[in-house]
């Protein structure tokens, strides 16, 4: 079965500065995939380039069995329409109200009559938790925890079959994390999407991965199911998610790459 | 002797680029621009920005401008006692020269830099990333919007700039310098010219455009959190109006060839 996505050999530097070194990891259609890995490790570029906003400088990326490196801006564009997306601060349009972000795609890429796309905001606000109270409101003047709500509202209008979060627990509260990590593991289960994860928080990697994957100095280290992470003999795997400051990861490791 | 020679080519190397990145957005947006969807909502929201409220700045300059010159003009007039002449140099300099230029480098000051912060902001907050998973072409969404209505706005502004300026002279001519009310009323109607008022609107949407060319390009190029929006905001504000400055001479030169008798 060909899978959602096939990465090969991808690589991606800035500068001097190497952030992607061939990397190789596949994502079944269907699957729940979880990549962890510290700060700078490179985790976010490559998200990046799955949803083509960064270009990466050689490798494949291939959607449903179709290259996406060299696809036009037109192809990138309707290869989104399917993809939900919530960024790591939410990236919330400060400009509109909350109703209005979340049918955003509804309002501007399908052209649905507004008062019919602010309907499906409110029953996607509802999903997420929020009263319509809240709809009205700019995104300024709701907390941090219902900004990540709202953002994943908006990713899941359209009901896309792939759904991308970045880092959604960040800055949150342990509360407001579960509140996101459940809601997460719901959405992704009633669209039956496919979802890919990029955290470095392993309870939201414990909670709704199928498979995790470690991202180390720009290269996949292990990749496995989730319940064999905690029995994994890999040192540096066993570094990260147990949290320890010693071990064969080292805190220069950026200051290396560079060089 | 070398290392100069490789200093000035590497300036010059990295104003070439800059010059062809600058070209490459602008063409880019207009391009983007002429497709659908149009989003008609956006270049309202910019009109209002750009005209409406930057209103009060400019009409308090023009008039503050319009009574100096007034008073300068006197100042100097009255030793060669031609005094006679304020009112068609006021509605001269208005129109012609002061009105769009002070307008312009008020709203590059007011616009330019509020643009480069708003989407630079949304660049360094990934929202500009966002609207791309969005299936929204930002440059459709943010740039050719606020580049249409700083090329309608800024004419309009100067309107009512050269109005506000040339009433601000009236006001000082008559109640300061003791002028009659008729005469002078007279005078500016007398010698002014169409050519004046359209040489400073054609100088105007020209101002218009390098404010929100400049603002959009150093927002949306912006990078590093809030010190890159900071300098965004720099760069969009001095960038604008040095340009602003220069284009005025060309535009002047090229204008005053036409207007020769």
């Amino acid at each position: 079965m060909t899978p959602k996505f096939a990465i090969k050999n991808l690589h991606k530097r800035f500068g001097h500065k190497k952030v992607l070194e061939g990397v190789d990891l596949e994502i079944k259609t269907g699957e729940s995939m979880v990549i962890i890995g510290g700060s700078g490790s490179g985790k976010s570029v490559l998200l990046k380039c799955l949803l083509g906003l960064i270009k990466a400088d050689s490798g494949s990326i291939e959607m449903d069995g179709k290259q996406i490196l060299k696809e036009s801006n037109a192809q990138n564009e309707a290869r989104l329409r399917d993809i939900g997306v919530v960024f790591q601060g939410s990236a919330l349009f400060d400009s509109i109200s909350v109703w209005e972000n979340v049918a955003f795609r509804l309002i501007h890429a399908q052209h649905m009559p507004k008062n019919k796309a602010k309907e499906i905001a409110l029953e996607k606000l509802a999903a997420v938790g929020l009263s319509p109270s809240v709809a009205e409101l700019s995104p300024a003047e709701i907390s941090g925890g219902m900004q990540r709500r709202v953002a994943l509202a908006r990713a899941i209008a359209t009901q896309p079959h792939v759904l991308f979060f970045d880092e959604p627990t960040s800055g949150l509260d342990p509360i407001f994390s579960s509140v996101i990590n459940d809601l997460i593991l719901t959405c992704v289960k009633d669209l039956g999407a496919t979802a890919l994860t990029i955290t470095h928080d392993m309870k939201i990697a414990r909670h709704v991965a199928d498979r995790i994957a470690m991202l180390y100095e720009g290269k996949i280290i292990w990749c496995g199911p989730a319940d064999k992470i905690e029995r994994c003999d890999n040192p540096y795997v066993q570094q990260f998610i147990n949290g320890l400051s010693t071990g064969p990861i080292e805190l220069e490791t950026e200051i290396k790459r560079v060089a | 002797m070398v290392w100069a020679l490789s200093s000035i080519g590497r300036i010059f190397l990295e104003f070439l680029g800059s010059t062809g990145r600058l070209s490459l957005f602008f063409f880019n947006a207009i391009v983007q621009g002429l497709r659908p969807p149009y989003y008609l909502h956006q270049v309202m929201r910019q009109f209002f920005e750009i005209g409406y409220l930057s209103l009060p700045v400019v009409g308090l300059t023009a008039l503050f401008t319009g009574m100096v010159l007034a008073l300068q003009s006197y100042t100097g007039f009255s030793r060669f006692n031609a005094e006679g002449a304020i009112a068609s140099v006021i509605v001269l300099s208005m129109t012609r020269e002061l009105g769009p230029v002070l307008a312009g480098l008020m709203v590059a000051g007011r616009i330019g830099a509020a643009m480069a912060a708003e989407i630079g902001t949304m660049r360094v907050t990934e929202q500009i990333d966002a609207l791309v998973t969005l299936s929204t072409n930002p440059q459709k969404y943010l740039i050719t919007p606020r580049l249409i209505a700083g090329v309608t706005m800024l004419p309009l502004l100067v309107i009512v700039a050269d109005i506000i300026g040339v009433f601000g002279g009236y006001i000082v001519s008559i109640y300061r310098l003791g002028f009659n009310p008729a005469s002078y009323l007279k005078q500016t109607f007398e010698f002014m010219e169409m050519g004046d008022v359209t040489s400073g609107l054609i100088k105007a949407a020209v101002f218009g455009f390098i404010i929100s060319l400049m603002g959009c390009y150093h927002g949306f190029n912006s990078k590093g959190g809030a010190e890159g929006v900071g300098k965004a905001t720099t760069y969009a504000v001095v960038s604008s109006s040095i340009l602003i400055l220069i284009t005025n001479f060309i535009l002047t030169s090229l204008l005053f060839e036409q207007g020769k008798p």
